[in-house]
């Protein structure tokens, strides 16, 4: 096996002293944490190492020497052979570093003082050998620290189960309060690590987490009151309860607030990925609200709002005009097809009256339009995503008459479809089983047939009007789905994007680490590998996909070929997705 | 399923090998001990079997094809065979004793059957021929128009070639018009070809007009040793008739639905045993819930080719009542475990066993329901010959072996034979397909051949890997295992 | 320590295999292949503004000669930072692991590191690419909850794509690598 000695940049020239770090269990690996520098008194170190071994939960030890050579430090090498025997361990790495020289040296002691002699003696002969199974990797000791390696792996127990990179890297993790030893502190001991460098900067952050605490406690409280509001039983009343679910910004209403109970929950977010996702919800929560002010700061100038209103009375009546000329044409013959006068005149008369009955409904409004946009508007101060529900609302309001149409069509068109595949079996002496969900074979009587053929006859002769009546609101209605997908998708859009994630990719890119990747020293004969290990950053698409908060989303529930089959056979087709399932 | 077949065609080679030592008189294969079997045959080819048809799908083309190539490569031959994908099934695979499978990535139409357009096909079947050193290329099944596109490609590139028919067809609808003009196409200037019995032989040559003298006919096979008879699993106070077959139209389950009520309602001690699946299925269900049958037929479903011995030693009977067939393995199964076997009398199935052996009736319920009549009186009697009797009787009749050896001088005879020239290909296309035909066939194999020079200068020769041979020459792959299982991404 | 050879890739295509030993448990392979020609970008270029300047000849709209330039430029940069791979290195570190790296012509690096406890095998496999049959370099991973399995495959030198002299030559090294750290 070849050992492994993974080594920070900042000790690199570090003074003479003993290396601290740990054997990663099961691997012939070490890590270097720090080096405690000449002079110090054994006892002190042991002491110190015990005190830190019960704050970081690491078994830090002493692995070994390190010695940098100075003026007038020459007798510094055999007093540092000698300490192995002050030490207890199974190897004893010694670490030289020569003047002139950029790789180290490096030679390793078995416990027992027999082999160790002996190897020590055949250290001279053999030396290469030796010195080939031995590589040094240089880490950055900060990077590696606030790294976090992905996949995230949430329980710590599972230490066997984990690689060897990864121990390393929850090693170096854990053992932050080694690195809050400053260099400049008087003490007993000095050490060489990495030192974090505005500490008063962190009094600010410190201010600011203080404060939280009771800013999250008030803001649960108002939390618990808006949800006492909701478990009033007039909200569980059927058609509210009907109403506010199909309504897109009570549904953003109720979203909104599961982010805030996540949010501002009191208890410390304790994982990696729980921290994440406060924080992404925090930050877009923000940026939402950013962007919906915006908003409002243009559409509350120059009288924008009134120009609103009056363009989108004109342009309801507008569409419902359109409305009525196509039902003429289609009581005509439309695209030069003949169809059934008789159901033709009914069905065109029917939507026609609902027509006359919508615009005098829109007559009935036009005045309080304006005063409604302007309330409405309001609520861009909740956040752009509240805007565009609202929006989505408005438009779905304005064109029920459409969707009322999609759902007549709809309903004629599935029930001549669904009535003719039943007689088309009938009419081959064949009958569905609905306990074996099959199709039985099955003899009938003469009358049946008879009667089944003719029904048969009469639906399939029937089927072009209702076809051509389905067909042209399907259009319409497909048209209206579209434009409000396009709007739940840019809701949910700026609800999922996580963007504090992005923010930490861009700018801290170590933070989120896909792996590592090992480059190799100019290397000088003689001496061990030297590697230098940076941290390979997560790519773009996976810090989405990986810090993604889920949401009720809402884009079409079924693939293509399925929803073309529904709308063939005639089944309604909605924009939204059914509530009750959560997807990631 | 991949591991369960693999352990299962070991055992299939292993048994093989006792099967040879004892010379038995009826098989002329077994005459012969293996090492003079090997000399007598002194060129050694490298086949490509070509069909539609290959595991993971079941049946008698695809065992053929997989017993026929193991038994080639016991003989030093090397082979490989070429089918489509199936499923996430694609790539190359490694099957016992090193036979490479190439799963190619063509488009499946119907019925496992590729779509055929005559040329996309040419670049991957040419380099499968170019790396693997192909000197014949063997098509199966009519069915198969991956076979087809390999004839017609192997000409082309100079290749001799095989075709082996499987299956009988009609003459009179459009569907076998078509197909039977298609088979004299590729047929007419194939170098052999092969049928599974006397009947398949008049009615290719029939439908391919082609030249009795290069038509061979060379059996299927089963393997004795994985169906023996065992008269203890058999429950002996009722009378079980067994059916194993895929269930459909070519098969007569409409006959089988007929004859179920009539003779349940004779016998109150009679009892079916149904295995395999397919569209007809419903037919015998509705049959069983009609008569209240549920506890005398038991219908069970897709069968592992495995198990179906197991499902054959528990019945007395066993009934086949295909309307047509070339030459029917299931019989021969039926017999090896000791079963008597009613049979309808159709295309091949009489040349198939002995006369003393099966029962042969007319496709029709009544002379179906007759036949089984007398055999179960018969049963009832006592008078029947015991399991182990038949089955000793059966077991020498055919064997791999010998259909091994005689395959291997077909292609003999074949790499002989001249592979005709682009000129004399279209002359004799022309002369010998119509005028119609011919001439748009023709047309077709001069571009296919513009089309080949094409991807020689697109993608010539001396640029493509040739493979490395995974079974070595003498099969050293077996001796080196751990070599080969190396190259092997999913070694099982 | 470079050793060059008449390496091709699989359409012919001249390229280069370097071997960098620095140890006996840590080489590294360096395949690469030509680089951008700039007779093909002329072509390219060439043919979208003459198609471009045929339409602006047709409809007398100076937008299209414009979006044209703009579609050429984008392509390329589209080309070199995404497409176009110049060197593909393999490092494989004795008990440490596997370092996959590939150079895109702009200058993008993209690096993988595969620890050595994940690694079941390096193998040559087979392979059906476009309309041809191919021999490529891949590294098998252990299927950590079945000793015996393999969890996925990661092919090797996928867009240089040698032949198989090439591979076998990595495919010796790497498995001298591989048996001394067993």
């Amino acid at each position: 096996m070849v050992l492994k000695i993974f080594f920070p940049k900042c000790c690199n020239t570090a003074d003479s002293g003993l290396l601290v770090g740990r054997w990663i269990p099961g691997q012939d690996s070490a890590v270097v944490l720090a080096v405690i520098h000449y002079p110090f008194i054994p006892g002190q170190v042991k002491k110190y190492l015990t005190q830190m071994r019960s704050q970081t939960k690491v078994d830090l030890t002493v692995l070994g020497s390190w010695s940098m050579p100075k003026d007038g430090q020459e007798g510094m090498d055999s007093f540092l052979k000698d300490l192995s025997t002050i030490f207890p361990h199974s190897r004893w790495l010694q670490l030289s570093r020569e003047s002139g020289k950029r790789a180290f040296t490096c030679r390793v002691v078995q416990e027992n003082g027999k082999p160790a002699a002996k190897k020590d003696g055949d250290d001279n002969n053999d030396d290469d050998d030796d010195k080939d199974k031995i590589i040094f990797v240089h880490y950055d000791q900060r990077k590696v620290m606030l790294s976090q390696l992905h996949p995230v792996q949430e329980q710590k127990g599972s230490e066997e189960e984990s690689t060897e990179l990864r121990t390393m890297f929850q090693t170096v993790a854990q053992s932050e309060p080694l690195f809050f030893h400053d260099m400049y502190d008087e003490g007993p001991l000095k050490l060489t690590h990495w030192q974090s460098e505005g500490r008063e900067a962190s009094i600010i952050v410190e201010l600011v987490k203080q404060a939280s605490v009771p800013v999250c406690i008030v803001l649960t409280w108002l939390l618990s009151v808006w949800h006492w509001l909701c478990s009033f039983r007039i909200f569980h009343v059927w058609p509210v309860q009907f109403i506010s679910s199909k309504l897109s910004t009570c549904v953003q209403t109720g979203y909104r607030a599961d982010h805030f109970q996540t949010v501002f929950s009191t208890r410390k977010a304790t994982t990696h990925m729980e921290f994440m996702r406060k924080a992404n919800i925090f930050v877009s929560f923000l940026v939402d609200i950013a962007l919906g002010l915006l908003l409002i700061s243009w559409l509350y100038r120059e009288n924008r709002i009134s120009q609103l209103a009056n363009t989108l009375v004109p342009a309801a009546d507008h569409v419902a005009k359109e409305l009525q000329e196509l039902l003429e044409w289609l009581m005509g013959a439309p695209a030069g097809l003949k169809m059934n006068r008789a159901l033709d005149q009914v069905l065109g008369r029917f939507f026609l009256y609902h027509i006359h009955l919508w615009i005098s409904y829109i007559r009935l409004m036009s005045p309080f339009i304006e005063m409604i946009l302007w309330y409405v508007g309001l609520t861009a101060c909740l956040g752009l995503t509240f805007a565009l529900s609202v929006l989505s609302d408005i438009v779905a309001l304005l064109t029920f008459h459409i969707y009322c149409f999609y759902v007549y069509g709809a309903r004629l068109y599935y029930l001549k479809i669904y009535g003719l595949s039943s007689l088309w079996r009938l009419f081959r002496g064949k009958k569905w089983n609905v306990l074996r969900q099959r199709v039985d074979s099955c003899s009938y009587d003469l009358d049946q047939l008879f009667i089944g053929t003719l029904l048969f006859t009469i639906l399939l002769f029937l089927l072009p009007t209702t076809a051509l009546y389905y067909l042209v609101f399907t259009l319409l209605r497909l048209v209206v789905v579209m434009f409000q997908g396009l709007i739940h998708l840019s809701v949910d859009f700026i609800n999922s994007f996580p963007l504090f994630a992005m923010g930490l990719r861009l700018c801290r890119p170590y933070r989120v680490a896909e792996g590592v990747k090992f480059q190799v020293l100019s290397e000088e004969p003689g001496t061990p590998l030297h590697l230098r290990m940076e941290i390979n950053p997560l790519k773009f698409s996976s810090v989405l996909q990986c810090y993604r908060t889920p949401t009720y989303s809402c884009y079409p529930k079924d693939s293509w070929v399925a929803l073309c089959k529904k709308l063939f056979i005639g089944e309604l087709v909605y924009p939204w997705r059914q509530k009750s399932t959560k997807t990631d | 399923m991949k591991s369960r077949r693999r352990r299962g065609d070991k055992q299939a080679a292993a048994s093989c090998q006792p099967d040879a030592h004892p010379p038995a008189p009826h098989s002329p294969a077994s005459l012969l001990p293996s090492g003079t079997a090997r000399r007598s045959s002194q060129k050694k080819h490298s086949i490509c079997m070509v069909s539609d048809f290959f595991y993971p799908n079941m049946g008698g083309v695809e065992s053929h094809i997989y017993q026929l190539s193991q038994c080639l490569l016991e003989r030093g031959h090397k082979v490989v065979i070429a089918t489509h994908a199936y499923g996430d099934r694609r790539g190359v695979r490694y099957l016992t004793n090193g036979l490479k499978v190439y799963y190619l990535p063509l488009q499946v139409m119907y019925n496992q059957s590729t779509a055929t357009s005559c040329f996309h096909s040419l670049p991957l079947l040419r380099c499968v021929f170019v790396r693997e050193h192909i000197t014949v290329v063997h098509a199966h099944s009519s069915f198969s128009a991956m076979a087809h596109d390999a004839l017609f490609h192997a000409k082309t590139m100079g290749l001799n070639t095989v075709f082996t028919d499987h299956s009988l067809f009609g003459f009179a609808d459009l569907s076998s018009v078509l197909t039977n003009k298609l088979l004299t196409v590729t047929l007419c200037d194939t170098n052999h070809i092969v049928c599974v019995s006397y009947t398949s032989k008049e009615n290719t040559v029939l439908r391919a007009a082609l030249n009795p003298d290069i038509v061979s006919v060379i059996p299927n096979a089963v393997d004795p040793t994985d169906f023996t008879p065992d008269p203890g699993s058999r429950d002996d106070s009722k009378i079980t008739i067994v059916v194993v077959s895929r269930l459909v139209y070519r098969k007569g389950i409409d006959l089988l639905g007929g004859i179920i009520p009539e003779l349940c309602a004779k016998h109150p001690d009679l009892c079916f045993l149904i295995g395999g699946e397919g569209p007809k299925r419903i037919v015998l269900e509705e049959v069983r819930e009609k008569y209240q049958l549920h506890d005398r037929v038991r219908l069970l479903g897709a069968l592992d080719h495995k198990d179906v011995r197991d499902v054959l030693v528990q019945g007395h009977i066993f009934l086949n009542t295909s309307l047509t067939e070339a030459f029917c393995m299931a019989i021969v199964e039926g017999a090896c475990c000791g079963l008597q076997v009613v049979s309808t009398r159709v295309g091949g199935i009489p040349e198939v066993l002995p006369d003393e052996l099966v029962t042969l009736c007319e496709p029709t319920v009544s002379s179906l329901c007759a036949g089984l009549e007398s055999v179960i009186s018969r049963q009832r009697s006592g008078s029947v010959p015991p399991p182990a009797a038949i089955h000793h009787q059966v077991q020498n009749l055919y064997t791999w072996r010998n259909i091994a050896e005689r395959t291997e001088k077909v292609y003999d005879q074949a790499c002989q034979q001249p592979v005709l020239t682009l000129p004399a290909r279209l002359q004799r296309l022309r002369s010998h397909c119509g005028a119609v035909a011919g001439s748009i066939f023709s047309f077709m194999a001069v571009i296919n051949f513009l089309f080949l020079l094409f991807l020689q200068w697109l993608h010539p020769v001396h640029l493509m890997d040739a493979a490395i041979d995974a079974s070595g020459p003498d099969s050293c792959w077996r001796k080196s295992f751990k070599k080969g299982k190396s190259k092997d991404p999913h070694p099982d | 320590m470079a050793e060059e050879g008449p390496f091709t890739d699989i359409s012919g295509k001249p390229i280069s295999l370097e071997c960098q030993n620095y140890t006996p448990f840590c080489r590294e392979f360096t395949v690469s292949s030509p680089k951008v020609s700039l007779l093909k970008v002329m072509g390219y270029t060439c043919s979208v503004w003459l198609l471009a300047y045929a339409v602006f000849f047709l409809t007398e709209n100076t937008t299209v000669l414009s979006s044209a330039i703009m579609v050429t430029l984008v392509g390329m940069i589209l080309h070199i930072h995404f497409v176009k791979v110049d060197q593909e290195t393999l490092l494989i570190i004795g008990s440490l692991g596997i370092q996959l790296s590939s150079l895109y012509a702009s200058g993008r690096e993209s690096t993988t590191f595969i620890e050595m406890s994940k690694i079941k095998d390096i193998v040559i496999n087979e392979a059906i690419y476009m309309q041809s049959i191919i021999y490529y370099l891949c590294i098998l991973i252990k299927d950590p909850s079945e000793p015996d399995g393999v969890a996925s495959v990661v092919p090797l030198f996928q867009s240089s794509k040698p032949r198989l002299n090439c591979l076998v030559r990595v495919y010796k090294s790497c498995q001298e690598i591989i048996a001394q750290s067993r």
